[in-house]
């Protein structure tokens, strides 16, 4: 059996983030989480498997999600970026080319579709998207 | 009367518009066509602070310590002074040692009168230093508020996220199927609400359209909760209305309620029907009405009453200073939510 995409969640607030790591393994990945931008660089330093990461835009410490997902796409360009944010419009030029953004509130459907379209797996694989 | 004789008027004219000149209150400068002041208004050398004696008969350059000798100032004067150009509205920053700059918006034409030998020119200078410096704060305090909106909205997307957070992940966990729905049912109104918050949030009016923002909801509504939209449909009729963003949410709320319950009571069975939504106002009077044409009222009194969003719908119609309805639409059901302001006779209301 092939092992799953491992994607990064990178959200401040603990509830959100316990949720987003359940969309993303219930959509069929292996989710790990980040509780800020340092956080989320540490974790990337340490491991190399990472496919993507979804991230949050308000966060408490050095860098937002914007800056992270810049210093991501500089740092490590083959991972893919989604970024999340309770702000409604973000500039499509502040983001990384590339990159998805979504707004809060986001609906598990949604996120799931995005993270399968970018990682390239089709939709009716094993996991269960009625949700 | 050596000055007088020098510009041969009749000295009376003459009198007549150096008082008219000094005494207004616009700050004034009466120029010859060597840029030679002639006379100045009081107002004009106290706000400058000049010596109303010493005016008369000096260039403009030389008034004060040469703080109005600026080229560009000089050049459009002479200009003027040649009938070649006019000032108008030109805007200059007076300099002067020891003071804080004044942002002056200047007005100089040459005077048409009998006299075509001479040329006479009238500079007005008007101080805007204090309303540019009160724009920038405007400006300031505009962005500040943009600011801080920015900040509520995220804080409310962020609520709204953990609400639907736990909403689909107790969803996932539950066992029953009948609760399940329930859940899913509550997390797409939640996510419903959360288009129009945002739709809100993207427009920086304090008006809002209310036919595309009902048309959004309901569209929004129908997405998540009609199984089947080929068989049942949701028309929105409203007129050109435009009400404040915070009488929009809850005629949202109560929109989203109404239309619910619509929903979940009036088409049992899964029957095809509709549902429409009408909003009509005339001056200070509305009326918002959710008509569906399925099964109607039951004779029981408690089925009568629309169920489920009941409080909701009567805790807002009281904010909005209106009244519930409910009314038999044969076939199916109608609530109207009508504020009404004229005085009606008691016997006018008893339907």
């Amino acid at each position: 059996m092939l092992k799953k995409p491992v994607i990064l969640v990178v959200e401040d607030h603990p509830l959100i983030r316990l949720s987003a790591l359940d969309i993303v393994n219930t959509a069929g990945f292996a989710g790990i989480g980040a509780e800020n931008a340092d956080d989320a660089i540490r974790i990337l330093e340490a491991r190399a498997d990472i496919r993507l990461v979804f991230t949050d835009v308000e966060m408490p410490g050095t860098m937002d999600g914007v800056k992270l997902a810049h210093y991501i796409r500089n740092r490590w360009p083959p991972v893919h970026l989604v970024i999340v944010s309770g702000k409604s419009v973000l500039a499509e030029s502040q983001l990384p080319v590339g990159s998805r953004f979504l707004s809060k509130p986001y609906s598990d459907s949604a996120i799931a579709a995005e993270l399968h379209r970018l990682l390239g797996i089709s939709t009716d694989g094993a996991s269960d998207l009625s949700l | 009367m050596k000055v007088l004789q020098s510009f041969h008027i009749e000295p009376a004219a003459l009198s007549l518009v150096l008082a008219v000149i000094v005494s207004s209150n616009e700050p004034l400068v009466l120029l010859d066509g060597n840029l030679k002041v002639i006379g100045a208004s009081n107002s004009f050398c106290s706000a400058f602070q000049i010596d109303p004696a010493t005016v008369s008969g000096k260039h403009i350059a030389e008034l004060g310590q040469g703080e109005w000798n600026v080229p560009q100032l000089i050049s459009l004067l002479e200009a003027t002074a040649s009938g070649a150009a006019e000032v108008h509205a030109y805007e200059f920053s007076l300099f002067r040692s020891g003071q804080d700059t004044r942002l002056l918006v200047l007005n100089a034409r040459r005077l048409v009168y009998d006299n075509k030998e001479q040329t006479r020119l009238l500079l007005g200078v008007a101080d805007v230093t204090a309303a540019r410096a009160n724009d920038k704060l405007k400006d300031r305090l505009l962005l500040e508020r943009s600011v801080l909106l920015q900040e509520v909205q995220h804080r409310v997307a962020n609520s709204l996220q953990i609400i639907a957070s736990i909403l689909m992940q107790s969803a996932r966990n539950v066992q029953s199927d009948e609760t399940r729905g329930h859940l899913k049912d509550a997390h797409g109104r939640l996510m419903s609400i959360a288009a129009v918050q945002r739709q809100l949030a993207a427009s920086s009016l304090t008006e809002v359209e209310l036919r595309s923002y009902f048309t959004q909801l309901c569209k929004s509504l129908g997405a998540s909760m009609i199984h089947d939209q080929k068989l049942l449909s949701i028309e929105v009729l409203v007129d050109e209305s435009c009400v404040a963003a915070d009488i929009s949410m809850s005629l949202g709320l109560i929109v989203t309620e109404l239309v619910i319950n619509a929903l979940k009571l009036a088409f049992p069975g899964h029957h095809g029907g509709k549902i429409v939504v009408t909003y009509k106002s005339d001056a200070e009077d509305w009326t918002l009405s959710v008509t569906d044409n399925g099964i109607g009222m039951q004779s029981g009194a408690d089925s009568a009453k629309p169920g489920l969003g009941t409080n909701i719908v009567e805790a807002l119609s009281k904010r909005l200073e209106a009244e519930v309805e409910v009314a038999n639409a044969n076939p199916g059901t109608s609530i109207h939510v009508a504020h009404i302001k004229r005085a009606i006779a008691p016997t006018a209301r008893a339907v």
